[in-house]
């Protein structure tokens, strides 16, 4: 049998997938399952843009320190667990990041931090308060923009 | 000189190399896009609790959910969470047509090119005598709600109707979460305000444009094209959605 062809078969193969799918985000450090929901709002433009920054608000991988955290759910800023006994949340931990993020955005990038989107990756259990607490330090820094993160029911997709 | 063989190089493995490659591509990427509900903050400001408008009952609609995650729609339990959507499009629809003072939703107003006018002059003299003053403040107040009553002529002239018939300007959906509620049911009530939102919008410009909104606003999120603009700009001053976040206390 002549199998000259597969590897070019395999190759088309491999350009579509690089083509139409799009890399993970890094793996976050805590465990969170998102949410459901429908009408929804796609966030690849932004994403293309790099007008958005992800942020994850889950269980510690590690059950046994749960209870270092306030409501025993932690947070994580690019791949670093944030908290503190008291909760993280005194210490600016999400201002100061956005902050930075936004100062290292590349030059052709236009929009103001107030339209620079955050989106919250949060377990579908994980308390709202946590959320708010997000929110209001964004509030903070006027970076105005938040989108909640949640998993598309694949219903009603766009027009329909 | 002896003719020589060209050595060939044995492709056999090619193969194998690229499924490498492709099982690799496969496992590392995800098709799912990443979806999410799009919400702005508002920004911080210190108002005195005295200077704060006041809003009417029916312009309020307020949901709320507590930390055993049960939904309230207007202090009435709603134990199915789909009906929230049904009550969102009754608090838009019901004096859409016609006000209905009697009912506890929402009356409508009518914008006339001639009012917006009228408005835009007030708003440009406000902004000059801010201007004298020094109020920057207020100046950049008034501006924008110069840029708003501009807003509103360029939608009634696309309406292309002499008025155009808007909720009252208070109206708006409140979410009033406690501290534990589960993410899940407060995404829950964005999903329903969205769901409600969404249809309304979509049969509106279906019905003037011959396209949906999620259409318009998916082509414009990707080339900007003013004219989209235009239109979003249109079907959100006939259907704004005005939410309210409320931080939950300690």
């Amino acid at each position: 049998m002549n199998t000259a062809s597969l590897p070019d078969i395999v190759f088309m193969l491999l350009f579509f997938f690089m083509v139409a799918t799009t890399s993970k985000e890094t793996d976050p450090t805590v465990k969170y399952s998102a949410p459901e929901g429908s009408r929804t709002e796609d966030l690849t433009p932004y994403k293309q843009r790099s007008e958005i920054d992800f942020l994850y608000l889950g269980a510690p991988r590690n059950p046994n320190r749960a209870s270092a955290f306030k409501f025993g759910y932690a947070l994580s800023l690019d791949n670093v667990v944030q908290a503190t006994p008291d909760g993280l949340y005194s210490t600016n931990a999400v201002s100061r990041w956005k902050r930075d993020k936004f100062d290292q955005k590349p030059a052709r990038m236009i929009a103001p931090i107030e339209a620079v989107i955050t989106c919250v990756k949060a377990d579908q259990s994980a308390p709202s308060g946590l959320v708010f607490d997000i929110r209001k330090q964004l509030q903070d820094i006027d970076a105005l923009t938040i989108a909640y993160s949640v998993k598309d029911k694949g219903v009603n997709k766009a027009g329909q | 000189m002896a003719k020589r063989d060209i050595p060939e190089i044995n492709a056999g493995s090619m193969a194998d190399i690229a499924f490498l490659l492709l099982l690799f591509f496969l496992v590392t990427t995800t098709m799912d896009k990443d979806q999410a509900y799009v919400r702005s903050i508002p920004k911080k400001i210190e108002i005195p609790p005295e200077d704060l408008p006041d809003v009417q009952k029916r312009n309020i609609l307020a949901i709320k959910a507590n930390s055993q995650n049960q939904l309230m729609v207007r202090n009435v339990v709603f134990s199915d969470p789909d009906m929230i959507s049904d009550f969102i499009l009754r608090f838009y629809q019901t004096s859409e047509i016609k006000n209905k003072p009697e009912e506890n939703f929402p009356l409508y107003s009518t914008a006339t090119l001639g009012l917006c006018d009228l408005r835009m002059a007030e708003m440009e003299a406000k902004i000059e005598e801010a201007d004298k003053v020094g109020a920057t403040d207020m100046a950049k107040f008034f501006s924008s709600a110069l840029n708003e009553w501009d807003k509103k002529k360029k939608a009634i002239k696309l309406y292309g109707k002499s008025e155009l018939r808007e909720i009252d300007k208070q109206a708006h959906i409140r979410i009033e979460v406690q501290e534990a509620t589960a993410y899940a049911i407060f995404t829950q009530i964005h999903n329903e305000i969205e769901e409600a939102v969404i249809e309304l919008r979509n049969t509106k410009c279906k019905e003037l444009f011959g396209e949906p909104y999620t259409l318009v606003k998916q082509r414009y999120n990707q080339d900007s094209d003013a004219k989209d603009k235009d239109i979003l700009d249109l079907i959100e001053i006939l259907y704004p959605a005005r939410i309210i976040e409320v931080t939950p206390k300690n």
